[in-house]
């Protein structure tokens, strides 16, 4: 096997001439990179790490958006007490991520770009909204989180662009949460997990939007439109929430495996984001 | 490929592959308390400590490890042998493989700022015991943590 060329530049520009060769990738923590390296899956002639790129990390807010760099850890996200506060949603997801050691190496922009539907993070960062920022040399673009995801460990990325932040716009009035379900070990990915959000009208009672989104339950997160449109206009009130996450099963698509059957991962996508919803109102 | 970074406390320069992992780095310089468990960053049995924060050696690229401060259960042992000696009083181990690992993550605590029984379960539940002792090994990182 030929080896590997290992780049590390120190700025976003620098970032983006290393990449111009076909089968170069960027690394951040590089949990998911060696893993498929380790078992050849992937075999890149050229890797560009971007830990030495200091202006893709930190965490930042402003009165309307909070901004998260691409390099910025699980276990910075975690332990950020704005996040905790604007999007607890994001911030438990962020903390229940594999192990203390996953959260501490783990990049959210490397999670993103790795795409795998178990994820904890896209759901609880859809839910809220957030936009990805992408760069690469022919330009820079936003896309949604919700329109980023083609397919089991597939983006709308092109090998050339590069995550450089996600923005999370701050909303009055508005609430969220972000709870999985795994029957295994506490480090495994989940069965399930379920990010909601609300937002209430000038009334403080009346849900004015809605969002739920799954993953673990389909090749990519999934929106439960229905059951938000359910929700729209109600109180919350329980029956409006249990028809909700009643919605939920025909939203997901779930597949036999370990984690349990298709049947069973349905009910528990409907269960939690019953709980998950509960937890907003709560919150 | 010449990698310098800090290793127990001394200034190292290596020449090695980058895509190598740090746990076969390391072994590679008979530093052999760090075990191989799973191999997929799940177990912790590999632990070391990187800029203060754990990391799984199995799954880490040594290129990553650029400039940074890292230790291995040998430096560890040398550096903070209350520690050890918390492990040793509380018996927090059986057949000792998971040892170095639960060890390196109990050094590396201060990093989740863990201090009440609940938070050090929660914070060392990444690393697994097949012998599940697990209930010594948190009395050892409790003890080490009152006394400190």
């Amino acid at each position: 096997m030929q080896s590997t060329e290992f780049m590390i530049p120190t700025s976003v520009s620098e970032a983006l001439d290393n990449i111009s060769r076909e089968d170069a990738i960027f690394l951040g923590g590089g949990t998911s990179t060696a893993l498929l390296y380790k078992t050849r899956m992937i075999e890149p002639s050229r890797v560009v790490w971007l830990g030495k790129v200091s202006e893709l990390k930190g965490i930042s807010t402003s009165a309307t958006t909070v901004r998260i760099g691409s390099t910025t850890t699980m276990a910075e996200i975690a332990a950020n007490r704005e996040i905790a506060r604007l999007f607890p949603g994001v911030s438990a997801a962020a903390g229940v991520i594999g192990n203390a050691r996953v959260r501490a190496m783990a990049t959210m922009g490397g999670a993103l770009a790795h795409a795998d539907p178990r994820q904890d993070l896209p759901p609880a960062l859809i839910a809220v909204g957030a936009t990805v920022s992408v760069n690469s040399s022919s330009g820079s673009r936003e896309i949604p989180l919700k329109e980023f995801y083609e397919g089991f460990l597939e983006t709308v990325l092109s090998p050339d662009e590069l995550v450089t932040e996600v923005s999370i716009p701050i909303r009055s009035n508005q609430r969220s949460s972000y709870l999985r379900y795994t029957p295994t070990s506490e480090g495994d990915y989940p069965t399930v997990g379920s990010g909601t959000s609300l937002i209430f009208g000038p009334d403080g009672k009346t849900i004015e939007a809605a969002t739920a989104v799954l993953c673990g339950v389909g090749t990519v997160p999934i929106l439960a439109d229905e059951a938000a449109r359910i929700l729209i206009g109600s109180s919350g009130d329980d029956t409006t929430l249990q028809r909700a996450a009643e919605a939920v099963r025909n939203a997901v698509d779930p597949q036999d495996d370990e984690r349990g059957t298709a049947d069973y991962k349905r009910e528990m996508a409907s269960v939690f984001t019953y709980r998950s919803l509960k937890s907003c109102l709560n919150s | 490929m010449k990698i310098n970074f800090s290793l127990n406390g001394k200034e190292t320069e290596l020449d090695v592959d980058p895509m190598a992992v740090a746990l076969d780095v390391v072994r590679g310089l008979s530093l052999t308390g760090t075990k191989e468990g799973c191999g997929v960053g799940v177990c912790g049995a590999c632990t070391i400590m990187v800029n203060g924060s754990p990391v799984s050696s199995c799954i880490c690229l040594v290129g990553t490890l650029a400039d940074k401060d890292v230790w291995t259960i040998e430096g560890i042992a040398e550096k903070m042998p209350e520690l050890i000696d918390s492990f040793v009083e509380e018996e927090g181990m059986q057949c000792g493989i998971c040892t170095p690992g639960q060890i390196v993550a109990a050094a590396a605590i201060e990093s989740v700022g863990a201090s009440n029984a609940e938070e050090i379960k929660k914070y060392m539940a990444g690393n697994l015991c097949r012998c599940t002792g697990y209930q010594t090994i948190l009395s050892a990182v409790e003890d080490h943590l009152a006394v400190n």
